[in-house]
Parts: structure tokens; sequence; C-alpha cells
């Protein structure tokens, strides 16, 4: 573990009967790519824009590079690059317009090329934003959010609304600030953005933080099943008595058994078939993912 | 300073880049000004100012003086000084100056005109002239009694209808500029995050706000030129005054409309309502306060009203430098007042300013 950056103490923040983050606490290391995991209206995006000073605490402290935020709020934001949620552009300005404008409200600034070559917007460079699509602003987004150098970047929902691909090209880009020693803190309610992505993540729920740690650990620790599914062409075994198998669901000649240790499952299956007890195909072993750790912690899924 | 001047190059950009703000701002006035000049821009004006100086004429003075105020196209004013009355004429204010001499000199009663307002003068002396014949046929019927004498100035200038109006129609586009722009943009910024994305930059939020007021200034004063170049060459319109004054007073109008539309726009919650606001304040005013045709047009129960309206003075004194060509001077009360319209308005705005 490295040294702290961001450090986040009680936060508290109420919207009159609702608790939009409710003393929520935690740590992020330099270099750490930090996920903030939670369905809609969890309270992310709040908990961001508290640490970025942009909406004012109702308690707790929040420490970015050893600034207080309420103390010295554009101090903060000198420091870090922001990409919000939902906020629109300058319609008729381009891309390169866009950055020169958001640049020269910094205190420091890098040529716009740079990050337009780095989102890969070189052929939209003279486009009016209105002109742009979905990704493509939203890729303009992160690059205002780097136009600053900074050394970390708060991006809430950064691929939300992205196609599978662009999606896949935006986590490139961000997985390559780790070797630049930037701190990355990110939302998302993608669970798989959250494991491919993250060091380490925040699990949030109606506003409190409900688990964190690597999203292998958060596996380990609340989701350790692991499922083991085959296609039965012929025959049949006793599936709950196989070991490690803690629960069995069969439908339509699939067979899909939750394995608390799949390797023991997999070779009695094996050892099963060779005795012709049971003919099967498409033998698939899947490890456990973060939205069944959010399941087990909060008895729903993360997408409704 | 970087963020300042960029915030009004950008701005400056995106403004024009909109083609209904190029509409609005820009072909929308001239084509207000070619539509009220072609339906009221044939005379000068209804009335004629007949400038009266008596120099001890007695009762041919009194007689004189009652009969041409029976005259329903004259408007006779009282003048003690001749040189002054002249002044006033050469300067388009009155059609003719008529002066009486003392009644022991003999001398015929003097009429001067303006031999540049060739069709008012002309109309003016043929009502004078006809009075006159039937005042001496009135008289005694046989010799003379009022002689007249007509000279012809150099006036300065013809003060045509374009020239009035002019200054109308720039003092609305300023206030055009803060009453339907400004509440649109920012209440438009703030709805849309835009604001929430310039807060979360170190930058000074009084930079980007200053940006935007210098961007508005610099807009107001590029669509003023193409309005007064047009207006110039396409109507004829003049200018007497010092441009400079003229655009000063221009820029000092553009902050006091703009802090009135930021005003507005923290009072509303969407750019909608706050655009409907400010045209419930900007279509009367446009009408009331004098843009298209004298103030004193309207009845006379509306004139303390009209002349607390903010762009009244404004109008007043654009009008005054711009038409006339008369110093600042007797309107800087009027500006004073139009300048703490803008004081409360920016004043109001700073307390209630929200960035989303
Ligand atoms: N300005 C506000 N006024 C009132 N309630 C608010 C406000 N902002 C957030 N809330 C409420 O606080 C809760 C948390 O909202 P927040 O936007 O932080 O959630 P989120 O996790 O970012 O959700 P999403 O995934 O939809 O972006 C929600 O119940 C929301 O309705
Ligand atoms: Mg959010």
């Amino acid at each position: 573990m490295g040294q702290v950056i961001v450090d986040v103490q009680n936060l508290f923040k109420r919207y009159g009967a609702i608790t939009a983050v409710d003393r929520v606490s935690f740590q992020v290391d330099r270099g750490e790519i930090f996920g903030i995991l939670g369905p809609n209206g969890a309270g992310k995006t709040t908990t961001l824009e508290m640490i970025e000073g942009l909406r004012v605490p109702d308690g707790g402290t929040a420490v970015v590079d050893g600034i207080d935020v309420r103390r010295d709020p554009r101090g903060v934001r000198a420091r870090i690059g922001v990409q919000l949620q939902e906020a629109a552009f300058f319609d008729r300005l381009t891309v390169e317009e866009t950055l020169q404008l958001f640049g020269s409200y910094q205190r420091t600034m890098v040529a716009p090329e740079t990050v337009i070559d780095r989102l890969q917007l070189q052929d939209k460079r003279r486009s009016w934003v209105m002109n742009l699509s979905g990704g493509q602003r939203q890729r303009l987004s992160i690059a205002v959010a780097l136009i600053n150098d900074p050394r970390i970047v708060f991006l809430d929902e950064p691929t939300t609304g992205l196609d599978p691909q662009a999606r896949r090209n935006l986590w490139e880009v961000i997985a390559s600030f780790r070797g630049e020693g930037r701190t990355v803190v990110l939302t998302t309610h993608y669970m798989e953005e959250a494991q491919r992505l993250c060091d380490r993540v925040a699990i949030m729920d109606h506003g409190r933080i409900v688990a964190l740690d690597t999203p292998r650990t958060l596996i380990r620790t609340h989701a350790p099943r692991t499922t083991v599914a085959l296609t039965v062409l012929e025959g049949e075994v006793g599936y709950a008595s196989l070991p490690g198998v803690r629960h069995v669901e069969v439908a339509n000649g699939e067979v899909v058994l939750s394995s608390t240790d799949p390797m023991q499952t997999v070779y009695a299956l094996m050892e099963s078939s060779r005795a012709g007890q049971i003919g099967f195909h498409q033998l698939r072993v899947e490890d456990a993912t973060l939205e069944d750790v959010f399941l087990h912690l909060t008895g729903r899924r993360l997408r409704e | 300073m970087k963020a300042f001047v960029t915030t009004i190059i950008m701005g400056f950009r995106h403004y024009f880049r909109d083609r209904s703000s190029v509409f609005w701002g820009i072909a929308f006035p001239l084509i207000l000004m070619a539509l009220i000049g072609l339906a009221f821009g044939r005379s000068d004006s209804l009335t004629f100012s007949v400038g009266f100086v008596d120099q001890g004429g007695g009762p041919l003075s009194q007689g004189l003086h009652s009969g041409l105020e029976e005259v329903p196209v004259f408007r006779v004013i009282d003048e003690t000084d001749q040189a002054q009355a002249l002044e006033a004429l050469r300067k388009g204010r009155r059609t003719l100056v008529i002066v009486v001499p003392p009644i022991t000199s003999g001398q015929p009663v003097q009429v001067f005109f303006d031999q540049a307002r060739v069709q008012d003068s002309q109309t003016a002396l043929v009502i004078l002239e006809r009075f006159v014949a039937e005042a001496n046929l009135r008289l005694s019927g046989a010799p003379q009694v009022v002689r007249i004498h007509t000279t012809g100035l150099k006036g300065q200038r013809r003060l045509r209808f374009f020239d009035f109006l002019l200054p109308g129609i720039l003092a609305m586009t300023v206030m055009q500029t803060g009453l339907l722009g400004v509440t649109y943009v920012v209440a438009g910024y703030r709805q849309r995050l835009i604001l929430k994305r310039i807060l979360a930059t170190p930058v000074h939020p009084l930079v980007f706000l200053g940006g935007l007021v210098g961007r508005y200034a610099l807009t107001n004063l590029v669509q003023i030129a193409i309005i007064v170049a047009v207006a110039l060459t396409v109507f004829n319109a003049t200018i007497v005054g010092n441009p400079l004054v003229v655009a000063g007073l221009m820029i000092y109008g553009t902050f006091v409309f703009v802090g009135i539309g930021f005003a507005i726009s923290t009072i509303s919650r969407t750019a909608e309502s706050a655009n409907l606001l400010g045209s419930a304040i900007h279509f009367p005013m446009m009408f009331l306060s004098g843009t298209f045709w004298p103030r004193e047009f309207m009845p006379e129960f509306m004139q303390p009203v009209i002349g607390s309206l903010p762009l009244t003075p404004l109008i007043e004194a654009m009008r005054a430098v711009a038409a006339r060509g008369d110093a600042l001077g007797p309107y800087l009360p009027g500006l004073a007042y139009l300048g703490a319209w803008g004081a409360a308005a920016f004043a109001l705005a700073a307390s209630r300013f929200r960035w989303e």
C-alpha cells in the first residue's frame, strides 16, 4: 500500500428526508484506480462531487493531496481533473476550442493535441460539439479532465451510454493512466468495468459503502461459490451430493451447479462420465462476479 | 487574464456561429427599422415647431402670437434670444423662427427657415403666408399691416426620421441582448450544467462571469457597428454626435441590461421561463420608451411610468448625442438612474446566483 492521496472521512449529505451519502469513509492510494460501484441513486455522484468541492457536505471531511476541500476548494480543483456525469459543453465550439477554453481556466495546461490524440478525437478536432456522437462527447469530457495534466482524475460513470467496443477502448485509456502515476477515482454501475479496471472497489448502496476491497478479495469473501455449468446429453448423477456443490439448478438439459470447490466438482463429474453414468458436453467453469457480491450483500441485483 | 480573454474570444465565436443570434441581434433591428421607416417616415414630424422672438412688437406681436397658436400644426415656442433661436433652427429643432422687431423700427417681421429642410419649411411657410394674408385682411384691408421678410439659413443638417429612429433601434438592440439573450443563455448554461463544469475548474467565478459580460459588450459593439453601417448606407441615416460617445453609451447600456438579464436568469428555473420573463419586460419597454416614436406621443398619464423605465434615459441620451449632436451633460442624471438599475440588478444576481 502506497501513500494516501484521497482521504475521505465520514462524509454525510442529506436532501430533505433522503440521506444521499451516509457517513462514507475511504482512502485512495497514489497511482491506484479506485472504483465506486453501485446502482442508480446509491450516492456515487454526491460522494464524488463533495470530494471535488462542488457540493458542500453536511458532515465529514475530504482531503485531496493534502488539501482540505472545504478550506481550499479551488486549490483542490487545480490538482484534479473532473469529468461530470451529465454536464453539457458549449454547442458551437469545436473540440479544440473547448479544450483551449477549459485549459485557460487551469493553472497549468497541456497542448490540446496531446489529449485529442490520447482520446482519439483527431478526426473531430474541428467539429462543433453539437455534432459529436454520444461516445465522442464522452471522450471529449475525459479529454477536458486531462487538460491540466492532473495527478488525480475523477470520472463519474465514464463509459455509461457507450457501446461495448467504445467502452473497451476507454478502459484501455483509463488503464494507461496507471503507468503515468495518475490516481483515478471512478464511479460505475457496470460490475465488469469495476472488476476489470479497478485495483480496489467500494460497493455502495443507499448512501453507504457496504464493502471495500480488491475485486478478487470481494468475490472470495462475499461470493465464494463458482458456477460449474454443463449440457447433459444422457444419464444422470446425484448432482447435490458431488463434492463442493451447494446448489443445483436444472433447466432444459442445462445443469448449473454452484460450488465452493470447483476443482473437486469438475473432477467428480469427469469420473462419472468415464464410468459411463453420464454424458455431457460444454462444461464451463465461471468465477463469481461483483454482481454476485452485490446480490449477496444487498439481496438485490445491480441493474434492476 | 488568459481565462478572461479566452472566455471573451470563445464566447464571441460561439455567439456569431448561431444564426438565430445574428438574426435577432442584427437582421431583426434592421427589419424593424425599415418597416417603421416605411410606415412613419414620410414626413419629418406631424407638427412644426415655430420659434417666436418678440423684440418689443407690442400689439402686433401679441396678435401674431395668439393667431399662430391657433394654427393647429404650429407649436409656438417663445424664445428670448434670436441667436439661440437660430441655433436651434440650424440644429433642426425648429422649423421656422419668427422675429418681430421693435414697433418703432418699421422693419418687417423676419421669418427664418432651414434651406436644407425644403419640404418642411416650404409647407410651414405656405401656411404662415396664408395666415399673414388673412390677418392683414382682417386688420384693415388696405396697406399691408404685417409685412414679412423670409430668409433661408443653411442648417446643419436635416433631422430625418431615420436619424431619429436609429438611436432608438440601437438602444433597443442593447436592451434585447440583456433581456432576451442573457436570460436565456445564462439560465440555459445553468440548466445544462455548463456553469457547474466551469465551477469544477480552479478559475475564479468572477473571471468567467466578467468574461461573459465582456463578450456581450463586444458582440453588442459589433452588432451596433453593422446596424449603423447599414442604416447610414441603405437608409441614409446620419449620426452627428461623437461616435465614441455613442459607443460608450452603448457599452454602458450593455452593462446595465446584461445585469438585468443576469438577475432575471437567477430568479427563473429554466431557460424558457427566464426568456419569457425577459420578454415580458422587454416588449412593453420597447414600445413605451420612445424607441420608435417620441415618448410625447404617448398619453399624458403614461409619462411618469415611461420616465421611470430604465430604457428611457438611454434612448434620450442616445438620441441627443447621435441625432442632434447635443452635449451629454443634461442627460447625466438620467444615465445615473439607469446605472442604479444596473447596480441593483447585479446585486440581486450576486445574492441569488446559483451554479446548478
Ligand atoms: N440536488 C439534489 N436534490 C435532491 N436530492 C438529490 C440531489 N442530488 C442527489 N439527490 C438524491 O440523492 C441520492 C443519491 O444521488 P446520486 O446522484 O449521488 O446517486 P448516483 O449513485 O450517482 O446515481 P446514478 O447512478 O443514477 O448517477 C438519490 O436518491 C438522489 O435522488
Ligand atoms: Mg451519478
